[in-house]
């Protein structure tokens, strides 16, 4: 069995990371994790928008900001891809990339998904902080920026990093309409191989899980960062003591 | 308007006339009318619930009025106007919270200049010394680089009087700066509040600090069910106070 595993692996890892390149498209690995980083590096500012506007005052931008986060939640993931992959070039004329489709599908869904924790890291905060803000002047999006924000996305850490993990498993969904992924690259090798797709497949679970334990991994270390430096440790100047948290704050 | 604005400026600061507010049917402030003279000290007392904080808050615009008017030198804070004015005008009022709302993910130095520069566009070294002047002044010099969580609450409130007067507000708000503050911290808070009215700052304070009122204030206003029932200077308030609420009020403190 491990025998068969690391069998498939010294034959098929070059396909595995990075597809059929440089004779096709890049694909495997690198695609998944460039997927992946893109997909977490544009829906986080958008959902961070996505949250404001569905906190605004304005009714024509909080309105259909505020359905667009319904119906995106109400709707499966896999019928958004098939959808837009259909439906875009039909209405468009367009001949839009898969990964394209994929990248944006996964933008909308994963940012409204991520502007929900947003949303709830900025009501949790209460109204204190925002009244002192524009007591001294500042202008609401000011105080977003630097004194709002700052606190609620820092205190909803572990939510977003759930979702940056969801958005990374989800790519593998991209399968469906041919992006060459690290799941299309496995199947690949499994069409070959016809009679050992648990091995295979177990290769893929061990990847993304190391891709997702990964990720958190880093998200502790930061998180961990921050804490120290609000606690004053890093400051150095006086000596201060670190009073453990009574809430836990460790996740594993 | 037929008095120039200047004239105005010598005799008052602040001038609510008519204002009135209320939640749906029930009226939190009705027909409030008052005045504020420059340097004047004025303590808002009464019971709870009596609308002593939603007053406070009105005159920051931090609650909105359904009518009437609140002026600060003559300038309308209840008016229509761009917010980028009223941020402007907001910010030459200091305002200090109960629960002192400082921002706790940046170090008490940072708190007490952050608003100058992002507000004001002050230059951030500027900023940074003059915040290191108004901590020692509130005697806090040492904890320029702590974090609001390091500190004690009598501590933090005066970091957040720091905070305020670091926008050199002409006048200074008070929303129960003690109330939720351990008896034993109570007088570093009104110390530094006692020194700033000294060097003639505007204030208005809403406190139950009854010894605070008669050392400090100039007048004081009672108020109950929305109303100001009575104002007076301290002494004639506390010694023989005119209406028979306030004479209840009073009694009730002294058990």
């Amino acid at each position: 069995m491990i025998h068969d595993i690391i069998a498939i692996i010294q034959d098929y890892w070059l396909l595995l990371l990075i597809g059929q390149y440089p004779n096709g498209p890049l694909g495997g690995l690198a695609n998944t994790l460039i997927l992946s980083a893109l997909s977490i590096a544009l829906a986080f500012p958008v959902s961070i928008m996505l949250a404001l506007a569905r906190l605004s005052k304005w009714r024509l931008l909080r309105w259909p900001v505020t359905a667009l986060v319904y119906i995106t939640r109400g709707v499966p993931l896999l019928m958004l891809i098939l959808w837009s992959y259909f439906l875009v070039p039909l209405w468009t004329g367009a001949d839009v990339p898969s990964f394209v489709t994929m990248l944006t599908t996964l933008v909308v869904y994963q940012g409204a998904f991520l502007s929900e924790v947003v949303r709830a890291g900025i009501v949790a905060l209460g109204s204190g902080q925002m009244d002192a803000a524009r007591a001294l002047g500042h202008s609401s999006l000011g105080a977003m920026r630097f004194i709002i924000l700052p606190q609620a996305l820092y205190n909803m850490i572990p939510s977003i990093i759930s979702t940056f993990v969801s958005t990374i498993k989800d790519t593998t969904l991209g399968y469906v309409i041919n992006v060459p992924d690290l799941t299309f690259a496995a199947s690949q090798v499994n069409n070959q191989l016809l009679t050992q797709p648990f091995q295979v497949f177990f290769i893929l679970a061990v990847v993304y899980y190391a891709i997702c334990w990964s990720l958190t991994h880093v998200a502790n270390i930061v998180e961990r960062r921050i804490t120290r430096r609000r606690a004053g440790l890093s400051g150095g100047a006086a000596p201060v003591e670190l009073v453990p948290a009574k809430i836990i704050s460790e996740q594993l | 308007m037929s008095t120039p604005a200047a004239e105005i400026q010598q005799v008052q600061t602040i001038r609510l006339s008519d204002v009135c507010k209320s939640y749906g049917d029930y009226a939190v402030l009705k027909n409030i009318e008052a005045e504020v003279a420059r340097g004047e000290v004025v303590v808002i007392c009464g019971p709870s619930g009596s609308g002593k904080s939603t007053l406070i808050r009105t005159i920051n615009r931090l609650e909105e009025i359904n009518s009437g008017s609140i002026t600060l030198d003559g300038q309308n804070i209840h008016a229509a106007m761009r917010t980028r004015e009223l941020n402007l005008l907001r910010s030459r009022i200091g305002f200090v919270f109960q629960n002192f709302n400082l921002f706790p993910h940046l170090s008490v130095v940072e708190n007490v200049s952050m608003s100058p520069i992002r507000v004001k566009g002050v230059a951030a070294d500027v900023a940074h010394d003059k915040a290191l002047k108004l901590l020692d002044r509130v005697g806090l010099a040492d904890k320029a680089r702590a974090y609001p969580g390091q500190l004690s609450g009598g501590q933090q409130q005066r970091v957040a009087i720091a905070r305020a007067l670091a926008m050199e507000p002409p006048v200074m708000l008070f929303d129960e700066p003690t109330s939720a503050l351990d008896p034993e911290m109570v007088g570093e808070v009104l110390a530094v509040m006692k020194s700033l009215a000294s060097e003639g700052m505007t204030m208005i304070c809403v406190t139950h600090e009854m010894g605070f009122a008669r050392d400090v204030a100039d007048r004081i206003w009672f108020i109950d069910a929305g109303q100001i029932l009575e104002t007076a200077p301290p002494e004639e308030f506390f010694k023989s106070p005119r209406h028979p609420r306030a004479q209840r009020f009073l009694a009730d403190l002294r058990h």
